[in-house]
């Protein structure tokens, strides 16, 4: 049970990572590898503040902030320097590694005894509930802790979801979905793709480093190394997503992506449980997403293959 | 109202491909004017609508519309005067959007984009009140994926959005080429319409079907142009069924 809801929490903390990797990936088509540091990012800066005391929610939007400056200045390397947009992700990513170790001030921040919105979701329940530490939800015995900061965090990524929701049905969400659809039409009617891009380029990091800053708090620490590979982990969720829900309708998209991380999340967790060797979960998530990649193409050949012979 | 003064355009200069496409070009439309530019292929009748809409800066030389000098204005900017229908059907909308998303996106051409819903709902009875004008049906569509219709639908919506906001100057870049002869008509009948409605000044990029010495140059009455509009469309029409004979006679 504690494996279950250690895998569903973290699973919806990284479906705001999804939820980013959608929004470069799917609204933009733009292949943004910012995300690997930028996570990263968000994580460093949310631990480092809240080792000095800062507000867990000051810190996590700080987090957020962090990754959209990230993101942005891909965006400025691709749009105003015209750098192939591959190569501005990775520049930044690159140069985001020292940065975050500057940040950090050494490669790992524990955050043991710091106050994190895990401790805070704790402490509201303790005094709701009266100091009991556990709790029974359908006959299971669940530590009181571990519950808070799942509704906690459920809580945090309905509200970012609907937001993205209302964000991306306004005049300004229309126009940059409009930019990854249609740049040529966006720009007959008024639109500077090069300002939408960097725009959304920075709500997609910004969700990231929020992804990251919960991240730290959740698992109590922040590691420079932690973003390694996630851009493929968010792209393997927004693929599970796609195949879950069927449809292109903005709600049910973004609704599938969530669904999507927490599912890879509890696949990942059962494959661990199974006995998997935690050292080849990169290769595994790489050898998903590149199997999700191509067999649509080559079922679709087989297909025509079939009805020709 | 539209004026070119001595426009130089030179792709890939100094190149082995160099290629002088705009050379000392000059061209004065009057408000509410119709004028259809001819030429050969590659003579760069495309080119001189790009470099109206904005597609790229001219080398040298002078473009100012409505009392705007835009020679410096980048393409977004100059979209606040312009309305434009693209030759390719499918250039002119955002296929995974549906109608009423793309024709809200119009509804905004030129104007700041912030956090208001996009689908306000005081807008939903204007919109469906125009795309009835259309004649399409597809009022009953609004919420549908325009990748979902056709190449004529795709183009008549596109050429409401490009109207919605009434533009100084529309540019029509062949926007009847890809389409069946039936649907032609209907965009030709629209153009028409939205033409004469607005009162709007048009720069039309058509294909030369006869000689016409010096026609880009002359100035004509909207009615006037309209006639030889329909001439040249006509035309097209010949050309085509004239292109199916020779493919029966000889494939
Ligand atoms: N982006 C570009 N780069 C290089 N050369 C170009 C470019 N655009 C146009 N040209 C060249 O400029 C010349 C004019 O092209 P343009 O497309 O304006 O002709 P056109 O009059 O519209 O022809 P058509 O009737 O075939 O459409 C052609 O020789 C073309 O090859
Ligand atoms: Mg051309």
């Amino acid at each position: 049970m504690t494996l279950l809801l250690g895998a569903l929490t973290i699973g919806l903390i990284l479906s705001l990572l999804a939820l980013g990797v959608f929004i470069s990936f799917r609204v933009f088509d733009f292949p943004d590898i910012t995300t690997d540091g930028s996570i990263t990012l968000g994580a460093a800066i949310a631990a480092v503040l809240l080792v000095k005391g800062v507000n867990p929610f000051v810190a996590s939007a700080a987090g957020f902030c962090g990754g959209a400056v990230a993101g942005a200045t891909t965006g400025v390397l691709h749009t105003k320097c015209k750098i192939n947009g591959l190569l501005s992700g990775i520049l930044v990513m690159t140069a985001l590694y020292s940065i975050n170790l500057h940040v950090m001030g050494k490669s790992n921040v524990p955050l043991l005894s710091a106050a994190t919105f895990a401790s805070d979701a704790e402490r509201i329940l303790t005094a709701l509930k009266g100091g009991d530490t556990a709790l029974h939800v359908l006959g299971w015995e669940v530590a009181a802790r571990d519950a808070a900061v799942l509704v906690l965090v459920l809580a945090t990524i309905v509200l970012a979801a609907l937001a993205l929701y209302a964000f991306l049905r306004t005049d300004l969400g229309t126009a940059m979905r409009a930019t990854g659809d249609n740049p040529q039409m966006i720009r007959a009617l008024g639109v500077d793709v090069g300002n939408m891009t960097i725009i959304g380029l920075a709500l997609a990091n910004g969700l990231i480093g929020l992804s990251g800053a919960l991240l730290a708090q959740y698992q109590g620490f922040a590691d420079v190394q932690m973003g390694i590979g996630m851009v493929v982990w968010g792209l393997a969720s927004v693929i599970i997503g796609e195949a879950l829900v069927g449809t292109t309708q903005l709600g049910l998209v973004i609704t599938g992506a969530i669904m999507g991380s927490v599912l890879f999340r509890l696949l990942v967790a059962i494959a661990l449980r199974a006995g998997l060797n935690p050292n080849d979960l990169k290769l595994m998530t790489a050898t998903f997403v590149f199997a999700a990649l191509i067999l649509p193409g080559l079922v679709a050949r087989a297909r025509k293959g079939a009805g020709r012979a | 109202m539209l004026e070119v003064r001595n426009v130089f355009k030179t792709f890939n200069p100094a190149t082995p491909n160099e290629v002088l496409a705009l050379q000392g070009v000059d061209l004065t439309i009057e408000r509410g004017t119709f004028v259809i530019v001819v030429g050969t292929n590659g003579s760069g009748k495309s080119t001189l609508l790009n470099a109206v809409a904005g597609s790229f800066f001219v080398d040298g030389g002078r473009i100012t519309i409505a009392g705007h000098d835009v020679t410096r204005w980048p393409e977004h900017r100059r979209a606040t005067l312009i309305g434009r229908v693209f030759q390719n059907p499918f250039s002119g909308t955002a296929p995974d959007m549906s109608i009423a998303e793309n024709i809200a996106l119009a509804a905004r051409r030129g104007r700041r984009r912030g956090l208001a819903w996009a689908l306000r709902g005081n807008f939903a009875d204007e919109m469906r009140a125009r795309v009835r004008g259309l004649g399409m049906r597809l009022e009953e569509r609004l919420d549908n994926a325009i990748g979902s219709l056709s190449g004529g639908q795709r183009q008549a919506l596109t050429l409401l959005m490009a109207t919605w906001c009434k533009p100084e100057l529309l540019l029509l870049d062949e926007h009847t080429a890809a389409l069946d002869p039936k649907s032609a008509d209907q965009i030709v009948r629209l153009s028409d319409e939205a033409i004469a409605r607005d009162e709007l000044t048009t720069l039309h990029r058509g294909r030369i079907i006869h000689d016409l010495a010096g026609a880009e140059k002359r100035r004509l009455r909207v009615d006037d142009l309209l006639a030889r509009f329909e001439e040249v469309r006509r035309g097209e029409q010949l050309d085509e069924s004239a292109a199916q004979l020779l493919r029966r006679a000889y494939v």
